[in-house]
């Protein structure tokens, strides 16, 4: 278990919508700094801004996607070790391997309830081991 | 040895006897025995002549009671012969020959002692002349019987003893000594008679084998001849059998709208069908001879179709359902399922291959939209309810500030409908991926029970909602079960949350296990309204409900059931209902045990 709580999140969703809720939800309920991200191509340099404790990435979005935008972070020295959540409307057995693949920290899958996705997300960074925070 | 049983002894064609060759003992002793009875009439009346003449002969030289008395007997003797041999004529059963030979045997030992008693009688009372006379007519009885009893030796021997024994005495105590010396020959001749006798028997033996094994080779002839004939005609019968379905094949491959060829060994057309023609867009006689996957496929796919073709080949096995893309003349790519069939002749040599193709270019077109419709769809339908339900949740929960109390009402009722969109969504999506076989199911083996109690407490709160208690009746099996542990708690919460539905307040929904042997059952036992006897047959399909105004009223999507069977069947399971007697509805599922 990370040593700190988790109180800084990076969310990348091009829907405007949800991305009012999520906000809503983080920091009304789940008392965390959020910095929503809209547009994929600026989101790695918007993360070395704001360096959060872990990043949500949506998984369908125009233009880049949220695997390819992982693969991206990956590759740089400042984004690579951040625990990637990921939000997803499909889950087939494809795309959990993907998943795995990428080493990704958990997955939240839509609808979800956004008075219980702080919660989610807490339990998710409980079960990263302590070195990555 | 007894001779009576020694004449019926000699009958037995000796046990050394070549037993293949040799007929059945029993039919060659009925041979005999009928043959011999067949003589008889001839014996008798040659007997009754005799008779009346050595009584004509004698009838001066003795005294007057011997002669008829002597007659008298030999004929009575004569007319039980007589009997016997009218006895066999009306029996019909050969199986009893062996007691008509011992009569028969009896008949002669009978026949010798008439003359015997002759012999006896008459060397102290005649004359010369009627010595002479009697001299002659034992000879000729004796000779005589050689032929009578010729088919059996014994018997004649116990028809001459009697004849031979006291002649042989009286000669020899005769005065006068010719006659003595006679007496040394009579028994010299009676032993040559049952000689001759013995050859003779030999030589009918050896007929009536001939004659059995005649018979025997007739009968045999006769069946085979039958059987060819019936060979024959059954060969005529499958010739145009073979012959009608030879047709109906050649319409069947005519008409197929799957391609058909005939190919040699080395790959060449021997025959091409219509359905070929049109699919790939060659006509038969440009395909005729040639070597159709140079035609049909790639160059890069060429290897791998003679690979297989070899494997074909080499294990004379059809080989089935292989996709390949081929290019069509007009250089169109379709996508084709071949199956190759090798038709092996009796030496094990393959002589052709059928290749069958079928064009499924559609279909995977069809599939692949069906995919992208159901996966877009999942993907275009959750995402604007995650806003709806999201925000609606969000003013409902009071974080952005407390709404008034009818505000509250009215979101509320928008937030439970648009549960209800999302839960439609899902099984929507769920059946349909269980149809498509696309549904993944983890099996481990586990206990039922732990899963059950999983269910219950994770349904709890549902319960609550409507007033109705889970509880446990009896006790709960840890029987272990092959399953999906997902699936089996998504199978658990519909059929709880279907009797919470039902149930009046206050109910309580009893959950039970039960050892059906092979297989374990798990029964949720409600006390609602019970099914209506018109719905019982599509209780387990897609949108049933009984009662429409229910599913207003309670919610659920009426795919609950049909999820629930077609996961069960997924697990190698079942699921079934029955009505309680005492007023509400058991559902049940039942799954294999694993030891």
């Amino acid at each position: 278990m990370p040593a700190l709580p988790l109180s800084r999140i990076c969310y990348v969703e091009d829907d405007e919508d949800i991305q009012r809720i999520v906000r809503l939800s983080l920091e009304r309920i789940g008392k965390m700094s959020v910095d929503v991200i809209a547009d994929p191509a600026e989101a790695i340099e918007r993360m070395i801004a704001f360096k959060p404790d872990l990043v949500i990435l949506d998984w369908m979005m125009p233009r880049v996607d949220g695997p390819t935008l992982c693969r991206k972070m990956r590759e740089r020295p400042e984004t690579r070790d951040l625990p990637v959540v990921f939000i997803t409307a499909k889950a087939s057995p494809r795309e959990l391997d993907e998943l795995r693949a990428l080493g990704a920290a958990g997955t939240i899958s839509k609808p979800f309830s956004p008075k219980d996705l702080p919660d989610q997300l807490r339990t998710i960074w409980n079960a990263l081991p302590a070195q990555r925070a | 040895m007894n001779p009576i049983a020694a004449a019926t002894e000699a009958v037995r064609p000796s046990a050394r006897a070549d037993s293949a060759v040799t007929p059945e003992p029993r039919l060659l002793v009925a041979d005999r025995a009928a043959q011999l009875y067949s003589q008889l009439p001839v014996g008798l009346a040659a007997s009754v002549a005799i008779i009346v003449v050595a009584v004509y002969a004698l009838r001066y030289s003795s005294h007057g009671w011997v002669v008829y008395g002597w007659a008298g007997m030999a004929l009575a003797i004569t007319a039980a012969r007589a009997g016997l041999w009218w006895g066999f004529q009306r029996s019909a059963n050969t199986g009893q020959a062996r007691r008509w030979m011992r009569r028969l045997a009896i008949g002669a030992l009978a026949n010798g002692t008439i003359w015997g008693v002759l012999a006896s009688m008459f060397f102290g009372l005649t004359g010369e002349h009627e010595q002479l006379f009697i001299l002659l007519v034992l000879a000729g009885v004796m000779v005589g019987g050689i032929s009578m009893y010729a088919a059996s030796w014994p018997m004649y021997a116990l028809y001459g003893a009697p004849i031979a024994l006291p002649f042989t005495y009286g000669l020899a105590t005769h005065e006068e000594h010719l006659l003595q010396a006679v007496a040394v020959l009579v028994p010299m001749f009676y032993a040559v008679s049952v000689g001759v006798a013995y050859r003779l028997n030999q030589l009918f033996l050896s007929g009536f084998r001939s004659q059995h094994a005649y018979r025997k080779l007739n009968a045999e002839y006769t069946a085979l001849n039958q059987r060819l004939a019936q060979q024959l005609e059954e060969l005529s019968v499958a010739r145009s059998q073979v012959e009608a379905s030879g047709r109906k094949l050649a319409l069947f491959v005519e008409r197929s709208p799957i391609a058909v060829f005939e190919l040699d060994p080395q790959g060449r057309a021997l025959h091409v069908n219509p359905a070929a023609e049109n699919i790939f867009g060659y006509g038969e006689n440009e395909l005729s001879g040639r070597v159709i996957a140079e035609y049909l496929f790639p160059p890069e796919r060429r290897l791998e179709v003679a690979v297989r073709w070899k494997a074909m080949l080499h294990t004379r096995q059809p080989a089935m359902l292989l996709r390949q893309r081929t290019r069509r003349r007009d250089g169109n790519e379709i996508v084709c399922e071949w199956s190759l069939t090798p038709l092996v002749n009796s030496e094990g040599r393959v002589i052709s291959v059928i290749a069958q193709g079928r064009d499924i270019t559609q279909q995977l077109e069809a599939e692949r939209l069906k995919q992208e419709f159901t996966s877009t769809l999942s993907h275009e339908l959750r995402t604007p309810l995650t806003s709806v339900i999201g925000a609606l949740q969000l003013v409902n929960s009071g974080v952005v500030g407390a709404p008034d109390a009818e505000t509250l009402e009215l979101t509320a009722i928008a937030e439970r409908n648009g549960q209800r969109l999302l839960e439609l969504i899902n099984d929507l999506l769920d059946l349909e991926k269980i149809e498509s076989g696309k549904l993944p199911v983890e099996l481990q083996v586990m206990p039922l029970d732990e899963l059950v109690r999983e269910a219950l407490v994770l349904n709890r709160t549902y319960g609550d909602r409507f007033k109705v208690c889970f509880e446990v009746t009896g006790e709960l099996l840890p029987a272990r079960v092959r399953v999906d542990r997902r699936r089996v708690l998504q199978v658990m919460t519909n059929l709880l949350s279907n009797a919470a539905k039902f149930s009046p307040e206050g109910a309580v929904v009893e959950v039970s296990m039960l050892d059906q042997g092979a297989q374990v059952r798990v029964g949720v036992h409600d006390r609602g309204p019970g099914i209506p006897a018109s719905f019982h047959a599509r209780i387990f399909s897609r949108f049933a409900q009984a009662d429409m105004s229910l599913t207003r009223q309670k919610g659920g999507t009426g795919l609950g059931l049909a999820i629930c069977k077609r996961l069960l069947e997924l697990m190698g399971g079942r699921i079934g209902f029955s009505e309680r007697a005492d007023g509400g509805t058991t559902f049940w599922f039942e799954l294999p045990k694993q030891a």
